[in-house]
């Protein structure tokens, strides 16, 4: 009782004694806010970081259901009649790609084509490489982390892994013959070694295809982009619509 | 800056704390929203095609 009066006097005697205005030489006052400045720049990057890894994933996983919407999947059945694949729009729904070699569930929609927008969606295809189930290279891009990281586990492809695409022409199973086979380093090109997705990898441009492949790019190594890695294969069967 | 800006918040201080956080909330959102995207591709941190 007593004293809790003794600490309400104490409050009141504190009120009503007048403040003196917080006196700051200018150099703590400029080193103050150089330690803030500090501060928040750290909590900046650190947040670039959670949006790198997580934040982009939200966007692409949103993509995907409006891209799944579009192929009419996910009501059971395809209901709507497939869009032609020389019909369809850069970023549109091109087809599915699965690869079991990364889960049984592992199942993502390709976008027509590779630039930045439309890979943050997911998995992209060549614009300039032939459609699946063609003579010619087949090939895709796609993010080993961020933007959902359809690729994150890419150097666990082995040669003799099964690679499975399904657009409106039918579903295709490719088998690859040359994969990183589980070296974080294998298959492992520069930026510019653009003849991975040429249609006759390894030989000049003008080389005219006779075989059915596929090709699938990502980064290197996974948190940068400073060089590419690679995985191909050969057409081994399917079945046309 | 920080001891600044809550100075010049009105009301109490819960209300202060809330506006405060409902700042800080805008300006992480503004961040990944646009600010974030775009230092993304500024920086060419997620490239994955060749050519």
């Amino acid at each position: 009782m007593h004293r809790k009066a003794d600490r309400g006097r104490r409050k009141a005697s504190r009120r009503n004694t007048p403040q003196p205005a917080p006196k700051r030489n200018v150099a703590a006052l400029i080193a103050g806010g150089v330690g803030e400045f500090m501060l928040t720049a750290g909590a900046v990057v650190l947040l670039f970081v959670v949006y790198t890894l997580w934040g982009t994933g939200i966007q692409t996983a949103n993509a995907q259901d409006d891209l799944r919407d579009q192929l009419g999947l996910d009501s059971g059945v395809v209901e709507k009649e497939p869009i032609p694949l020389d019909q369809l729009e850069v970023g549109d729904a091109y087809g599915i790609i699965r690869i079991p070699r990364f889960g049984d569930d592992w199942e993502w929609v390709i976008i027509q084509g590779t630039e930045d927008s439309d890979l943050k969606n997911g998995p992209g295809h060549y614009l300039t490489s032939v459609d699946p189930g063609e003579v010619g290279n087949f090939s895709i891009a796609a993010h080993r982390s961020g933007h959902g990281e359809p690729f994150a586990q890419f150097p666990e492809l082995q040669v003799g892994d099964i690679i499975e695409v399904e657009t409106a022409t039918g579903t295709y199973l490719y088998e690859l013959d040359s994969a990183p086979n589980g070296d974080p380093d294998g298959n492992k090109i520069g930026i510019r070694d653009s003849w991975v997705v040429d249609p006759v990898p390894g030989e000049t441009k003008d080389t005219e295809a006779t075989e059915r492949r596929i090709t699938l790019t990502t980064c290197w190594p996974r948190w940068g982009s400073s060089h590419r890695m690679y995985a191909t294969g050969i057409l081994i069967g399917g079945e046309e619509v | 800056m920080y001891a600044w800006i809550w100075r010049h918040l009105p009301g109490p201080w819960p209300l202060r704390l809330l506006i405060y956080l409902v700042l800080i909330a805008a300006l992480v959102y503004a961040l990944f929203i646009w600010i974030f995207p775009w230092a993304e591709d500024v920086f060419n941190i997620s490239e994955v095609t060749v050519g």
